[in-house]
């Protein structure tokens, strides 16, 4: 059961302000790779409810939350202001997430990743070859939100913003897993055989709780439409997807923490490393076997494990 | 007209042998471990690059068999050092440290073959094209249906009427009585690991005529193959043969009859499989 | 962990003291990395040639991802004070970066993404094109082949923004000119690896001639399975010259003799100043041709120290300036319309033919000065 406990508080402000300083000393690419970060942080947080807390570990979700940035930049096209815009992705990403899940919901395991490999590969074919979508080639000239206090138009604005809407993502998700619905989604995940024996409806809460997840996809499509003010379809193919789960893994599977740690280690790895080598995925490839070899916990389940033993 | 079926037929029925190469060592590695390994499509890339090296040096026939001997090799090495430690781990591993492996296989790739597509030339025996039923068709195509055809037979008659074969079925059903009944389970895992990491080898050497090799192709061979264990089930290889069959049905006669959905159809395909025989259709007994 | 990142980013972001500063964006991973490569060898060729040192490159891998590539445009733009980018092989990462490029009033000269509507109705006056643009190439060859008494075509290319592009300018062009295209097929893109069904379609459409769009490994394996099939009697194959570009013909070998296609650049090109190039670019590349991706950053390389000798400085006199350099470099006499600051430059129909060191190209026709219409264009 997930506990936002005082470690985890402690390291997500730490996280934060971490952040905060940094897009303010880092000129316009650091405020640039903050947003981004953020962005990929909030994906990663969605793919944690579904795969560290109800162990349904997916490669569509690169699909899904392209299936929010689009929904977002038509409704926009279509007359809608951002705010509404948004509201709108968010249910579209909820909704396929929801059928989706509908249809994968029982299976475990690798069927289940095949599953939403095969429902997100279809989202991009789609999409690839659709021309009212722009095809490959994107849409372009998307608004980003607009707020009364704050021009986002400026890089340090707009990644504050990002920053607020990953704390909001955090908090929303801490909170989904402590109500009773959040505690009925782990108890399935835990022993569904258990949890459906105590009158819960195993199949029902984990399609629910995948909606749940795809929202969050959603709100971190929207986001990557503001920030990119242009999509293309290269975000729902499923190596982006894994790579979200790259990232999942390197922080901390299961820990909502984990997933804003790993985001920054790949963003930042991959700016850095791709300045003094063209062969910057074999760093990654490296650093992921090496994570997994040393347990799998990820960078903070292994720091919070330490921490543990340490105070007790 | 009948030329245009006989044509499709034989180019559906070549595909569906190089898929099977591809497909026989995933199904069968995951139908006995449990393992998933997403680093077979990088196994495959690297038997079409070194056959290609190999070619240059001393011709395709040695090609043929030294590339998959030689990624035989690479899957044992890659087994005992580090595949073997994490296929007790859980699925989520092992698709992980696969994945990362196809990180450094593509890149390993592009540091010594380079960026640019390569080929292989086959040996002129099998350069030329045969009348067929009215359709003309390259001999080198014909040449691979036979090395599919010949591999899942070979395949199939080890695997039934061998006492290796018993113990592997043995172990695919039931691993914890195989042990209990003497099966050393751990070398078996070994073996189809080797030979299924051959089998890739020799579908990249084989494939490296017809498609160039790319860098890329690490994960673009990947999808279609675990596609095909999905569909035909998982450890068995009639299973791998008939999913090779219907997925390379599916795509080149997509391709003929609804251009439009080519794309869409075998994740469409697999997603009917998934939802209405999850098990796959062949699926070896008491396997998951 | 954070400090030392950031006092690695600052490293390479600090500006050092010189004149101007350009923003190299070029895949160096991922698919487009060879293309990445050679218009990065072509573009400092240039510089070299000219002798200037007051020029600070600072490169950039955009793969072909857009997100990577916006980032890093703003980057360039805002953090390094670039004066002028120059790059970008994939349209999508083109479409990624246009508006921020217009908005920050930077001159960006594309050296490869042909995406018709960056110089058509997305047309910007700081964006110059010195590659080529889909229309541009496919047009000619539409004409010319209806011109040799072509009838009837068959049509393939991959199923993307481009290939759509490219089928559609060709088609357009060749039944204005009286041919008609008796069918066509888009394949899926990036997973087509088999074109065996494709082929067998083609053959039974009855058409005179199968016109393609293929490139990188595609092109190969195209060629390859074509000749396999013995196609090359009954259904001559036409191409936009991508497909049999110096970068595969190596590999292709005489599968491709026969293969006509049209293109802005040959390295076969028999004119001094071409000479002179493929000699240049020999030395440091023994062995090896000259691509027209080398050529494309070579004469965007050529462009930017046209515009500086000129005495533009800064990026609103650059801007204003690239589009006034004309010259007569490897690949023809080359222009930029000032209606769309695309590329006005010869296309070369040409076959491929083997000659006495390997596979070689030999022109057909030149079709001179080829110019695109404003398609919608209007710079403000």
């Amino acid at each position: 059961m997930f506990r936002l406990d005082a470690m985890r508080i402690v390291l997500l402000v730490l996280l934060l302000a971490g952040m905060q300083v940094f897009a303010m000393l880092g000129g316009f690419f650091g405020q640039e790779i903050v947003a981004e970060i953020a962005i990929l942080a909030i994906l990663a947080i969605s793919l944690d409810l579904a795969a560290g807390f109800g162990g349904m570990v997916s490669l569509g979700h690169g699909a899904i939350m392209g299936v929010g940035a689009y929904a977002y930049a038509l409704a926009g096209q279509h007359g809608l202001t951002p705010w509404p815009a948004a509201l709108t992705a968010i249910a579209a990403s909820g909704v396929t997430g929801g059928l989706i899940g509908a249809v994968s919901a029982r299976m475990q395991g690798i069927f289940f990743i095949m599953a939403t490999l095969a429902f997100g590969q279809m989202i991009w074919a789609f999409t690839f070859s659709a021309r009212w979508l722009g095809g490959d080639n994107g849409m372009g000239g998307i608004a980003r939100a607009s707020l009364p206090f704050s021009d986002l138009s400026q890089p340090m604005a707009f990644a504050n913003y990002a920053l607020c809407l990953l704390l909001a993502v955090f908090l929303l998700a801490a909170a989904t897993l402590s109500t009773p619905f959040g505690r009925s989604y782990q108890a399935v995940h835990d022993n569904a055989a258990r949890a459906a024996a105590i009158g819960l409806a195993p199949r029902r809460i984990r399609i629910t709780g995948f909606a749940i997840s795809s929202a969050i996809a959603g709100v971190a499509g929207i986001l990557a439409a503001q920030h990119m003010q242009f999509i293309s379809p290269a975000m729902m193919f499923w190596t982006t997807s894994g790579e979200v789960l790259v990232v999942l893994i390197l922080g901390g599977i299961g820990t909502l923490t984990g997933p804003i740690v790993g985001a920054a280690i790949f963003v930042t790895l991959k700016y850095w490393a791709a300045g003094w080598t063209d062969h910057w995925h074999l760093v990654i490839g490296a650093l992921l076997i090496a994570v997994i070899l040393a347990g799998g916990r990820g960078i903070t389940g292994e720091a919070e494990r330490r921490l543990r033993h340490a105070f007790r | 007209m009948t030329a245009f079926w006989t044509l499709q037929v034989l180019n559906a029925l070549q595909h569906a042998a190089l898929l099977f190469l591809i497909a026989a060592g995933l199904s069968v590695s995951f139908g006995l471990m449990g393992f998933v390994n997403l680093a077979h499509g990088a196994l495959y890339m690297l038997g079409a690059f070194i056959g290609i090296s190999v070619a240059a040096q001393t011709g395709f026939w040695v090609a043929l068999i030294a590339a998959p001997l030689a990624v035989s090799a690479i899957g044992a090495l890659l087994y005992l050092c580090l595949l073997g430690r994490v296929a007790r781990l859980g699925p989520m591993p092992q698709v992980l440290v696969s994945f990362g492996l196809v990180f450094i296989a593509t890149e390993l790739v592009r540091i010594v073959w380079g960026d640019i597509p390569l080929v292989l030339d086959p040996s002129a025996a099998l350069a030329g094209r045969v009348d067929l039923a009215g359709a003309t068709y390259p001999v080198y195509r014909l040449f691979v249906i036979c090395i599919g055809a010949a591999m899942a037979a070979a395949l199939w008659l080890g695997v039934n009427r061998t006492n290796l074969g018993a113990a592997l079925r043995a172990s695919v059903e039931n691993p914890g009585m195989a042990r209990a009944i003497g099966i050393r389970t751990e070398r078996m895992f070994l073996l189809v690991f080797t030979l299924g990491a051959g089998l890739a080898g020799l579908g990249g050497v084989v494939a490296a005529p017809i498609t160039a090799a790319n860098p890329g192709m690490a994960v673009s061979a990947l999808i279609p193959a675990l596609i095909v264990t999905v569909i035909g089930g998982m450890g068995n290889i009639a299973g791998a043969a008939l999913g090779a069959l219907i997925v390379a049905g599916i795509e080149v006669f997509g391709a003929v009859l609804f251009p439009a959905a080519s794309a869409v159809l075998i994740y469409a395909a697999l997603a009917v499989a998934l939802i209405w025989r999850p098990e796959g259709l062949l699926v070896a007994k008491g396997a998951r | 962990m954070k400090p030392f990142v950031f006092s690695c980013l600052l490293a390479f972001a600090l500006p050092a003291h010189a004149d101007t500063t350009v923003g190299l964006m070029l895949p160096a991973s991922g698919n487009y990395a060879a293309l990445g490569q050679d218009i990065e060898d072509g573009f400092r060729m240039a510089l070299q040639e000219a002798g200037r040192s007051n020029i600070r490159v600072i490169e950039a891998d955009t793969e072909a991802d857009p997100q990577t590539g916006l980032t890093l445009a703003r980057k360039l733009i805002m953090q390094d004070r670039a004066d002028v980018l120059v790059g970008v092989v994939s349209s999508a990462v083109l479409g990624a970066v246009r508006d921020v490029v217009h908005q920050a009033e930077i001159p960006l000269i594309v050296a490869n993404a042909g995406n018709s509507d960056a110089t058509g109705k997305d047309c910007s006056a700081f964006i110059t094109r010195v590659s080529f643009s889909n229309d541009q190439l496919n047009r000619p060859m539409g004409e010319w082949m209806a011109a040799q008494g072509i009838s009837s075509v068959y049509t393939l290319a991959p199923d993307y923004a481009a290939g759509q592009q490219m089928i559609a300018a060709f088609s357009d062009a060749f039944t204005a000119g009286g041919g008609e295209i008796v069918g066509g097929e888009f394949t899926p893109f990036g997973k087509t690896e088999d074109f065996g069904p494709y082929l067998a379609k083609a053959q039974a459409s009855g058409a005179q001639a199968l016109y393609v769009f293929y490139g990188g490994a595609d092109a190969v394996s195209f060629v390859k399975q074509y000749d396999s099939f013995g196609l090359r009697d009954t259904l001559p194959l036409y191409s936009v010259g991508f497909l049999t570009a110096p970068l595969y013909l190596r590999e292709q070998g005489t599968s491709a003799a026969g293969v006509i296609g049209a293109l802005h650049y040959l390295p076969s090109l028999d004119t001094p100043e071409n000479e002179a190039f493929v000699d240049a670019y020999q030395k440091a590349h023994p062995d090896t041709l000259p691509s027209e991706y080398v050529v494309a950053g070579y004469d965007a390389g050529r462009l930017l120290v046209g515009a500086l000798d000129s005495g533009a400085e800064g990026r609103a006199a650059l801007a204003a300036a690239l589009p006034q350099v004309a010259y007569t470099g490897p690949r023809g006499p080359l222009k930029i319309d000032p209606v769309t600051n695309n590329i006005v430059q010869n296309v070369y129909v040409f076959e491929t033919v083997e000659g006495p060191d390997g596979m070689t190209h030999q022109v057909l026709d030149t079709v001179e000065a080829v110019r695109d219409p404003p398609n919608g264009c209007a710079m403000e």
